[in-house]
């Protein structure tokens, strides 16, 4: 091993040699310095001096990428640093993209198995063969991860694989993957370190028996039984992945409602029913007192939150979905003092930046919704402050999808935070049951629902549960972003047959009355 | 002669293109007397800025400023801002004092007057400016001609139809501002138009509190009188406020320093010496010294002892085997799952060597000072000793322990990097220096 390496020296020998009458005059002034700084001073005789860059991004997620092509684009010297060793974060590789494709193909794999039949198509024996399409995932993770580093490539920014951290306000040090370290001085830094599964006090993950999302895409087997703590988004997502590959899944769920604060009451009964149809049991109101993973299973005490009962839940394979958390570990905050909140969340202000007004924050490791679309924004919005000196992000228009079957997206606000504001507002809602082409697929379950404001007619929120739900929340967050009328949207042609005729006849529902229900 | 008539023209011409200037010019002065004294409203730093505090003036009142002068500084919840005059001036009067908070943007906050005005004999203008009049102003001048235009029609609209009549007469109750539509009407809003008699002319009369000033459904029906009128600005206020990030009472984390970071130094203090072992291993650096002499003798170069144990020591700290320690991450783990990269399995080291002599040298000759590897290396001493082998006391020319302080879990990188060096030392110092 070690013969290998020496021919690697006499690259390194030359560069020492010119190296050399100044290190002996170095000597002489202070006989007394060890011969540590010798050698590092030696190493900054040979390191080429790192060019400062016009912007310097930490982490290549999607906050990260997008903000690095966009300041390519806008003709900034640009360096991104990712430690993972593929672009794309937490969303390419572990997260939206291999979950929907699970999603995509669990789907496909449970309708033969379940839905043909009545469709007139026999199929024969069905088997689902796991390790491919955990490949099929991969493929797809891959190529898109590939095409961010030609992203790169084609917009002038320069990747640095290792982990950076702050050095001083203007200085990011590079661990480099590889070995070996490096640094880089930007005029601008940005954060956009993301976020990681919060763990579960009392469970330690393994991502084997104990497993956080990152797990839940990577089983290499399908287990018996399951557990999801935590019915939000990806609980549900990771819940019916496994369900409709044969697990028997129960989310455990603390609030009274699936789906997390955001989704409105009714479209949350609305798909905890549909889910229940399909296999899932769902807890709700039920907090996980305690864990035990020391065993073959991992055994849960369970009791109702507001106190009662306990119970205890068995499982070959318990998610842990409880939320996530800011990942800024290692990042060096400490070095340039600045400052997180109680929930770990880098302070900004409004144009996402710290109080060291050249770093700014984007994503998930500040405030507002952990989602990558919101993360795509902010990264557009902090390249235009730094180049144009105003960007633009509508938090009110941020539509969120869940990706089970039937999809869940709603963008604006629920009954429940209407309520709470005082808004008198009115309801419109179109059942899929009603839509010719829902019917057609006979895939009929879920609704449109639109809140308006009572006065002026303008949308306040749109929520969706049925197929294709999560295409159709573009055009509601289109006339959120314009302020439009229910009317507007009803007064909108609509292609017949589609199903986003039920979102007009939604809309019309609202102001007048629908014509199909 | 046509020649004669084109410059008499010209110079008419460039003549009644002056005069006017001048005579505003003289107008403005005469009006300086009185009225040159402005007010000096609290400027928007940012174009989401609403309110700050002052955080201190540069200036007295009575002192003079030149554009570029920092006037004052201004606090809002980012940051602290100088704000720089735009214009030379005297600052009059400050209306405003250090530590003033919540300063509404367009607020007055001092009066200037010209260079050269006499400040004592100049009246101060009314406090005119609201803070609504500043965001005007930071909406730029454009806007401003545009609803120049708009009062001109609304002035006129009166005439056309009886509906309109009353409600130009609460326009300002209403909110928003009247602008020309330059995008298509929404469907709504040409229906409802329509319906009512209205052209979609009369719809640049309508105060619109749309995004980016377009005209909604609701300012219609509020224009006509069928919904509260003020309805549709608190909507798009309330609407407005919903779409930035609420940044507002961030808690902190408790700077949670403090008892960690006694609890770690107890921790340190417990475990540093049980953490941390030294690593010893002899090495003989005859082979070195015979190389060094070869080298002197056939190219009459001195390579000091410290230039091959800093290259061997760079060699040995290539790809060191992992810390123990340093535990793979969840990311690495499933990369290596998916096969996109594999977990790293060695790593740079940062070793250096402590070498020590074994020599039947007698020790009060190292007691007054102990001798350090830079005494010897120095090239002051290395001049006397030309002849002789460059053997110093503190090293030996056969049995030198070397040693190093490995953390708990570096102990195999620490070995590995010993053993490498012993390797490059003993057998091949010739490749060091070639």
């Amino acid at each position: 091993m070690f013969k290998a390496v020496i021919p690697r020296v006499t690259s390194r020998s030359a560069a020492l040699r010119t190296a050399t009458p100044a290190q002996s005059s170095f000597f002489v002034a202070s006989p007394s310095t060890s011969l540590l700084s010798q050698r590092l001073s030696q190493r900054r005789g040979y390191a080429t001096p790192a060019e400062e860059k016009d912007l310097v991004i930490i982490g290549g997620g999607v906050a990260g990428y997008v903000a690095a092509i966009k300041a390519g684009q806008e003709g900034l010297k640009v360096a991104c640093i990712e430690k993972r060793g593929s672009l794309g974060g937490t969303c390419l590789n572990v997260g939206c993209i291999p979950s929907k494709s699970l999603l995509n193909n669990s789907h496909l794999y449970h309708q033969i198995l379940h839905d043909t039949k009545n469709r007139g198509i026999e199929v024969g024996e069905v088997k689902l063969n796991l390790e491919q399409m955990m490949k099929a995932k991969e493929t797809s993770v891959s190529g898109l991860t590939k095409g961010i580093e030609y992203l790169f490539k084609k917009n002038n920014v320069e990747y640095f694989k290792g982990t950076g951290a702050f050095a001083d306000e203007h200085t990011v040090a590079v661990n480099l993957t590889e070995g070996g370290e490096t640094s880089v001085r930007g005029k601008n830094i940005i954060i956009a370190t993301g976020s990681e599964s919060t763990p579960f006090p009392g469970l330690t993950i393994d991502e084997k028996k104990v497993i956080t999302s990152t797990g839940a895409i990577a089983l290499k087997e399908v287990p018996k039984k399951m557990v999801v703590i935590g019915g939000g988004i990806i609980g549900l997502e990771m819940g019916s992945v496994w369900s409709r590959l044969g697990s028997e899944v129960t989310v455990v769920e603390f609030l009274g409602q699936i789906g997390g604060p955001g989704m409105d009451a009714e479209i949350s009964k609305n798909i905890q029913k549909t889910l229940g149809k399909q296999g899932m049991k769902f807890k709700l109101n039920t907090k996980v007192v305690s864990g035990d993973d020391s065993g073959e299973t991992v055994k849960l005490e369970v009791e109702a939150a507001k106190g009662g009962k306990a119970e205890t839940l068995d499982a070959d394979v318990v998610l842990v979905a409880i939320g996530r958390r800011p990942y800024t570990q290692g990042l060096g905050l400490e070095n340039i003092g600045l400052e997180t909140d109680n929930r770990g969340r880098l302070v900004i202000d409004s144009e996402y930046r710290t109080k060291i007004p050249h770093i700014r924050v984007i994503g998930d490791c500040t405030f507002g919704p952990m989602l990558a679309h919101k993360a795509e924004e902010e990264a557009v919005a902090a390249i235009e402050y730094i180049t144009k000196n105003y960007g633009h992000v509508n938090y009110n228009a941020i539509p969120s999808v869940m990706y089970t079957h039937p999809e869940v997206a709603w963008v604006g606000q629920n009954e429940a935070e209407l309520k709470e504001q005082g808004v008198k507002y009115k309801v419109g809602t179109f059942p899929f049951s009603a839509n010719s082409r829902a019917k057609t697929n006979l895939d009929t379950d879920g609704l449109v629902k639109f809140l308006a404001d009572a006065e002026t007619d303008r949308i306040l929120g749109i929520h969706i549960v049925g197929p294709n739900a999560g295409e159709m929340i573009a055009e509601g967050t289109l006339a959120l972003e314009y302020g439009a009328s229910t009317e507007d949207v009803g007064r909108t042609s609509h292609a017949h047959p589609t199903l986003a005729e039920a979102f007009k006849e939604a809309a019309m529902a609202t102001y007048g009355k629908a014509i199909h229900y | 002669m046509a020649g004669v008539v084109n410059t008499a023209r010209l110079s008419a011409r460039i003549a009644s293109r002056y005069a006017p200037r001048y005579v505003s010019r003289r107008g403005f002065k005469v009006s300086a007397q009185d009225r040159a004294a402005q007010n000096y409203p609290m400027p928007a730093l940012s174009p989401t800025m609403t309110e700050g505090n002052i955080a201190n003036w540069k200036l007295k009142e009575g002192d003079s400023f030149s554009a570029g002068d920092v006037l004052l500084e201004i606090e809002t919840d980012k940051a602290t801002m100088d704000v720089e005059a735009q214009d030379d001036g005297i600052l009059m009067k400050i209306t405003k004092q250090d530590g003033s908070k919540g300063v509404k943007v367009g607020e007055r906050i001092a009066v200037t007057a010209e260079p050269g005005d006499d400040v004592s004999s100049l009246e101060l203008p009314a406090d005119d400016s609201s803070p609504s009049v500043g965001q005007k102003d930071a909406k730029g001048a454009q806007q401003g001609a545009e609803e120049a235009n708009v009062k001109e029609t609304q002035e006129k609209a009166p005439e056309r139809q009886q509906e309109p009549q009353q409600t130009t007469q609460s326009d300002a109750k209403q909110g928003g501002k009247a602008q020309k539509q330059t995008y298509p009407l929404y469907p709504s809003v040409g229906h409802i138009l329509h319906q009512n008699g209205l052209s979609s002319a009369d719809a640049e009369n309508i105060p619109a509190t749309g995004p980016s000033g377009r005209l909604l459904k609701g300012d219609v029906l509020a224009y006509l009188g069928k919904i509260n009128k003020e309805y549709p600005a608190q909507s798009s206020a309330r609407l407005e406020k919903l779409s930035h990030l609420d940044l507002s009472n961030i808690q902190l984390a408790k700077k949670a320093e403090a008892k960690p970071e006694q609890s770690k130094q107890k921790e340190a203090a417990v475990e540093e010496p049980v953490q941390a072992t030294e690593i010893a291993i002899p090495i003989s650096l005859s082979s070195v010294i015979a190389t060094q002499k070869r080298v002197q003798d056939s190219l009459g170069i001195f390579l000091p002892l410290s230039t091959f144990i800093a290259r061997a020591s760079e060699l040995a700290n290539d790809d060191l085997p992992a810390n123990k320690n340093q535990k793979p991450t969840a990311d690495d783990l499933f990369n290596a799952v998916l096969g996109l990269d594999q977990v790293p399995k060695s790593s740079r080291g940062h070793f250096f060597p402590n070498i020590t002599g074994i020599t039947p040298a007698p020790i009060p000759a190292r007691s007054a000072k102990k001798p350090d590897i830079i005494d010897f290396l120095a090239p002051k001493k290395a001049k006397a000793p030309k002849s002789a082998i460059p053997v110093a006391p503190g090293i030996s020319a056969t049995n030198n322990v070397f040693s190093v302080v490995a953390q708990a879990g570096e102990e195999a990188q620490a070995t590995e990097y010993l053993e490498r060096m012993k390797l490059a030392l003993e057998q091949e110092p010739g490749r060091l220096v070639l």
